[in-house]
């Protein structure tokens, strides 16, 4: 039992599961998507791209491959959001925070789907 | 490298969240939430120590307590992180990969033609200094990093690649550009005899062609040496035994080797007679055995002084070190016409002259200088010979590598006579000056004289006064001497300026850096050579060359 494999798999998840839950509802809705979910999902995704970092495997690199676009998409996600300030509301502003957030899932689902063929193929 | 950024994001995140929960006042004291984004704005400010204000309004208690906790947490955070980034840049290990890759960068962009030099000890510099002076490239490899320090410190004119790194290790010869066909030759200089060997071996393995030039000290690893062909080893000891029997029956000759072996620009003392008569000799260790063989050649009367006859194996000597005056008187100083203090250690040697100096004031003193750091003691107690191996042995290196055709001369030039010599240094100064020339080698070549081989194709009769002659006035010669004429397999020295020039010759000249650089343009310039040798001006443009086409028909 590898603690530090726990903790990698833990926030790997932890972060698509968090842009997950910030992406699902209806996309022109401001009220489906709650901003301090967005904010965590940032943090969590932060943490896991600052996990990936040193691994100078083929796998390792497209890990932080994928966690860099998913980071890049929901910070910019963030900036429209704020950019927007008190038009924050208006349903063209919510669409493309929502449409950046689903990028980043994407990118995060492409992550867990590398730790899962990993973690099959290494089974010990 | 992680830890660091982990607690940023952590520390950031904490705070964050904390000034987005916590209720403000506005200016009718409702109570607002701050956005994520100011609350980012204030912690961007506060984390890094700006510390603008509370916006958008005063904060409550609450909103300072929380304040006051995240100023501790996120600064603390910042500067650990910082701190970390900083120290990691200077890690030597990066330092040192960094380093590495920018030398091989250099030589791979070095598209001149180099000399490696291993080793800048004494010697190495001196010899680095001399071919810097007469505008070839170096790179240079050197064990000890204080040496590579001195060495970036040292003005030079052209960019000196160099590695802290040992030579002996051919991985390391390889990545200093022993393999680049700029590469024109390798001097292994170090002050250990089996690196040299070892240099020496590996480059006659991996490139045999290439040539070789190794100092060594010691016979049996001399011997090894020539058995694979190292092309040039260079005893210093040896060549200053030759270099004194010169100067005792061929002063001429010598100041001739002198000049022209020293670097550019250099001023070249007048070598002083040397006496026949009894001598003495300190110190009986490889140099003493050189200066003694090269005297008895010339029938001089010696005496030798040597603190230890078994080690050194002395036959007839007299023991003793030297440094005491009864150990001299009992070798005779006081009919003694020159003493040779020829031990390893500089201030025994100074002992001994000045000893000697007291007992027998007009004695010729021959003496060995070790460390140049001694420098202000023997010029100040300026010797009538002073010998120091690490010039003896870059000079040597420099007349192999400047120009081949250099060493062929002063081979020659020693089966000369002395009054020949004479001759030759009385026209070198007239035309040159008094400091020590620059000596290069002009090829009558498509692809070195561009403009002489088109105009004897052509038809005209180039004489070798025409290569000499000065662009701004076209009588006056430039101050340059050749010295020698390679044709085939002859070699003419001093060829006579009337003499016609062919294709194929190759000359070896002597004169002014500036009248180097004049005579390279002018060898290659089609325009100002026809000029000079036929008269006449030849137009520049196209036009022009199409109206005297035109005429010609």
């Amino acid at each position: 039992m590898n603690l530090e494999k726990v903790i990698f798999g833990f926030f790997i998840i932890l972060a698509m599961t968090l842009n997950f839950g910030f992406f699902v509802g209806d996309i022109d809705n401001p009220n489906h998507h709650l901003h301090y979910e967005l904010y965590v999902a940032i943090v969590v995704n932060l943490i896991a791209t600052i996990l990936k970092f040193g691994d100078r495997t083929q796998i390792g690199a497209i890990h932080l491959a994928t966690s860099l676009v998913a980071d890049i998409q929901l910070i910019a996600a963030a900036i429209i959001w704020a950019a927007a300030g008190d038009s924050g509301a208006n349903p063209e502003v919510i669409v493309g925070v929502v449409s950046l957030s689903g990028g980043a899932f994407l990118a995060n689902i492409t992550s867990v789907v590398l730790l899962i063929y990993e973690t099959v193929t290494l089974r010990r | 490298m992680r830890a660091p950024l982990l607690l940023l994001v952590v520390s950031y995140a904490i705070a964050l969240i904390g000034f987005v929960l916590i209720p403000g006042v506005n200016e009718v004291g409702k109570a607002i939430h701050l956005t994520f984004f100011q609350a980012f704005y204030i912690l961007s400010y506060t984390a890094t120590t700006i510390g603008f204000g509370e916006i958008p309004y005063p904060f409550t208690n609450d909103q300072r307590i929380w304040m006051t906790f995240s100023i501790y947490l996120t600064v603390v955070a910042w500067f650990y992180a910082i701190g970390t980034i900083i120290s990691l840049f200077q890690d030597p290990a990066l330092k040192q990969a960094i380093t590495a890759a920018s030398f091989k960068r250099a030589i791979t962009h070095l598209h001149e033609p180099f000399y490696l030099i291993c080793g800048y000890g004494e010697t190495g510099s001196e010899l680095v200094r001399a071919l810097d002076k007469n505008e070839l490239r170096v790179v240079v490899v050197e064990i000890n990093q204080e040496r590579i320090h001195e060495l970036g410190m040292t003005d030079y004119q052209f960019n000196v690649p160099n590695l802290c790194a040992d030579a002996k290790n051919p991985d390391v010869l390889l990545c200093a550009g022993l393999n680049n066909p700029m590469c024109q030759g390798v001097a292994a200089l170090t002050d250990d005899d089996h690196a040299n060997l070892a240099i020496a071996v590996a480059v006659k393995l991996i490139k045999p062609e290439l040539r070789m030039l190794a100092r060594v000290e010691n016979d049996v690893v001399a011997a090894n040496m020539a058995s694979f062909g190292t092309d040039h080893i260079i005893n210093p000891y040896k060549i200053f035994g030759e270099h004194l029997a010169m100067e005792v029956n061929s002063l001429g000759t010598y100041l001739l080797h002198q000049w022209l072996t020293s670097v550019p620009g250099d001023i070249v003392k007048n070598p002083p007679a040397v006496p026949v008569g009894n001598w003495i000799v300190c110190g009986y260790g490889r140099f003493g055995k050189a200066v003694v063989k090269s005297l008895q050649q010339e029938n001089l009367n010696i005496r030798i002084i040597e603190a230890d006859p078994k080690g050194t194996n002395c036959e007839a000597c007299i023991v003793g070190s030297g440094v005491e005056a009864h150990v001299l008187q009992e070798a005779g100083i006081e009919d003694a016409v020159g003493i040779v203090a020829g031990t390893d250690n500089d201030i025994n040697n100074l002992s001994i002259v000045m000893t000697a100096l007291e007992i027998n004031p007009n004695l010729f003193v021959v003496i060995r200088k070790n460390r140049r750091l001694n420098e202000p003691l023997f010029s100040h107690f300026n010797a009538d010979i002073t010998m120091q191996p690490s010039d003896i042995i870059a000079h040597a290196c420099l007349s192999y590598m400047v120009s081949p055709m250099l060493a062929a001369f002063l081979n020659l030039s020693r089966m000369q006579s002395n009054s020949w010599a004479n001759a030759v240094i009385a026209r070198l100064v007239m035309a040159v000056g008094e400091k020590a020339p620059d000596t290069w080698g002009v090829r009558i070549l498509p692809t070195h004289a561009s403009a002489i081989c088109q105009l004897l194709e052509q038809g005209h009769t180039i004489r070798l006064q025409h290569l000499l002659l000065n662009p701004a006035n076209g009588t006056e010669h430039l101050a340059i001497v050749p010295i020698m004429l390679v044709r085939g397999d002859e070699k003419i020295l001093l060829p006579d300026l009337n003499m016609e020039v062919q294709p194929g010759d190759r000359y070896l000249c002597c004169g002014e850096d500036s009248a180097k650089s004049t005579q390279n343009f002018l060898l290659n310039d089609m325009r100002n050579m026809s000029y000079l040798v036929t008269g006449l001006e030849l137009p520049e443009t196209y036009i022009g060359r199409l109206l005297l086409r035109r005429k010609q028909h």
